[in-house]
């Protein structure tokens, strides 16, 4: 199940952070329409109203290679534990700036997978009770994996002992 | 045999020891392997960020104006102020009363910005005044985006639509620009009372009110039958209720809203080269809107 959860999860950050930086309509794939992409989300993430002005694009333009490299460490399992934190705190942070929003009667768009479906109490049940849930058993499971393995190590000399006699 | 059965025992033993000294060495390399495409992952991914991050210079405070003459003299592109402007706005052909020309700037311009937005909507008019207004004087005004306004009035503000009809109504004289400004300038006044016209006069001459007024004659209060309203106030004015000549203006901007579809106000689209870009909402600081056109017209 974790194994499951853990791809799950890599699977879904890896496609916000490609909805995040394809190319607009009629643009192709160069790095200033990856970067024109990026100054869109700057849009989303300006109408959330949380950030001060100065961090708003430096936010928006490392948002979506940090989701791209998470989804590449979730994928690789490699440190699961401290992927799963990671993923956690990051889901923990979109369901509270989303909740923020909804209380503050804001009509933006969610801006989570690109411009589109705007905050209401679906994207924050989607989060709460499907994202957030697979980040934790991917955390959980970092740590009871990493336990394991830290228990069932056997110490050594006790072979080359019963040999010798 | 004893001596062949422990020399047989100790080969044995060297070659566990030689097998586990292989087995951990592989370990080690293969985790120096791993270790060694975990930094290169990380790099990679760092390196991209950071190049996209260079590219996203913290967007400068007053937006610098892109008419500013290069040389002294030299003459520059007049900016368009809704507010107290001096300047004649882009030339439009004679008004004649038609369809109410809602727009700032020239259609050629590569950028379209298109704002779907109801007049009472206290959201909407922060967006005129800290991104439109700026924008208005500066990109508008520069040639490099053409603005777009539609009318979108919600059920639940009381006066949204009859400020919506007097909108419109001036846009068929040539007012538009100065009588949207003075809604927004207006805002919490005429919301508390309803008093609309006497804002819509204040923007214009009283020979152009009075067009706009006869324009009027035919609207009531409140919202056309069958469009919901906080409050529909059937006034004592005949034709309350009734068609209104500006209405199916309105509702063609409504009808365009609903294939966006605008679940709220204000709501944009933006336009690159004929290409419309997915829409969104909520209020957006110039400064980070700025920085999305100069990216689009770096293409």
């Amino acid at each position: 199940m974790v194994i499951v959860a853990r791809v799950a999860l890599a699977a879904i950050f890896l496609f916000a952070a490609y909805a995040k930086m394809k190319p607009q309509p009629g643009m192709p794939w160069t790095p200033g329409s990856v970067r024109t992409s990026l100054s869109m989300f700057a849009i989303g993430v300006d109408s959330y109203e949380m950030l001060p002005p100065w961090a708003v694009s430096p936010f928006a333009h490392f948002l979506p290679p940090f989701e791209l490299f998470l989804g590449l460490w979730l994928l690789s399992g490699y440190g699961m534990r401290f992927s799963g934190l990671v993923s956690t705190a990051l889901i923990c942070a979109f369901i509270l700036a989303m909740y923020s929003a909804y209380r503050r009667g804001l009509t933006i768009s969610c801006g989570c997978f690109g411009q589109g479906a705007q905050i209401g109490i679906m994207e924050l049940i989607r989060d709460g009770l499907l994202f957030l849930p697979l980040a934790l058993i991917v955390t959980i499971g970092g740590f009871v994996t990493k336990r394991n393995r830290t228990s069932s190590t056997l110490p050594q000399s006790s072979a080359s002992v019963s040999h010798a006699d | 045999m004893r001596g062949e059965a422990e020399l047989a025992h100790r080969s044995g033993e060297l070659g566990a020891n030689q097998s586990r000294r292989s087995a951990a060495e592989a370990a080690a390399g293969t985790g120096n392997v791993d270790r060694f495409l975990r930094v290169w992952v990380f790099a990679l991914v760092a390196g991209f960020s950071a190049s996209m991050t260079a590219g996203a210079q913290p967007p400068t405070g007053p937006a610098q104006s892109s008419t500013a003459p290069a040389t002294p003299g030299a003459k520059s592109a007049a900016p368009v102020n809704p507010q107290t402007s001096t300047a004649k706005p882009i030339a439009r052909p004679a008004q004649v009363l038609g369809t109410p020309v809602k727009t700032y700037g020239s259609s050629s311009a590569p950028i379209t910005m298109e704002v779907f937005t109801d007049y009472e909507c206290p959201t909407c008019k922060r967006l005129f005044e800290e991104t439109l207004r700026p924008m208005i004087s500066d990109y508008v005004a520069a040639g490099k985006v053409y603005l777009v306004h539609h009318d979108f009035p919600l059920p639940m503000h009381k006066y949204g639509y009859e400020a919506a009809r007097w909108l419109n109504a001036s846009a068929r004289v040539g007012q538009f620009q100065n009588v949207e400004a003075a809604l927004y300038d207006h805002q919490e006044s005429w919301a508390a009372d309803g008093d609309i016209g006497k804002y819509v006069a204040g923007a214009m001459s009283p020979t152009e009110f009075k067009k706009v007024e006869t324009q009027m004659r035919g609207c009531g209060f409140g919202a056309p039958a069958g469009v919901k309203s906080a409050s529909f106030a059937l006034g004592s004015q005949s034709g309350s209720g009734d068609a209104c000549a500006v209405d199916s203006y309105i509702e063609a901007d409504r009808a365009l809203g609903n294939q966006i579809p605008v679940t709220g106000t204000p709501t944009y689209v933006i336009s690159y080269k004929g290409h419309r870009l997915p829409a969104g909402s909520g209020v957006v600081s110039w400064p980070i809107l700025k920085q999305f056109f100069d990216s689009l017209l770096s293409q």
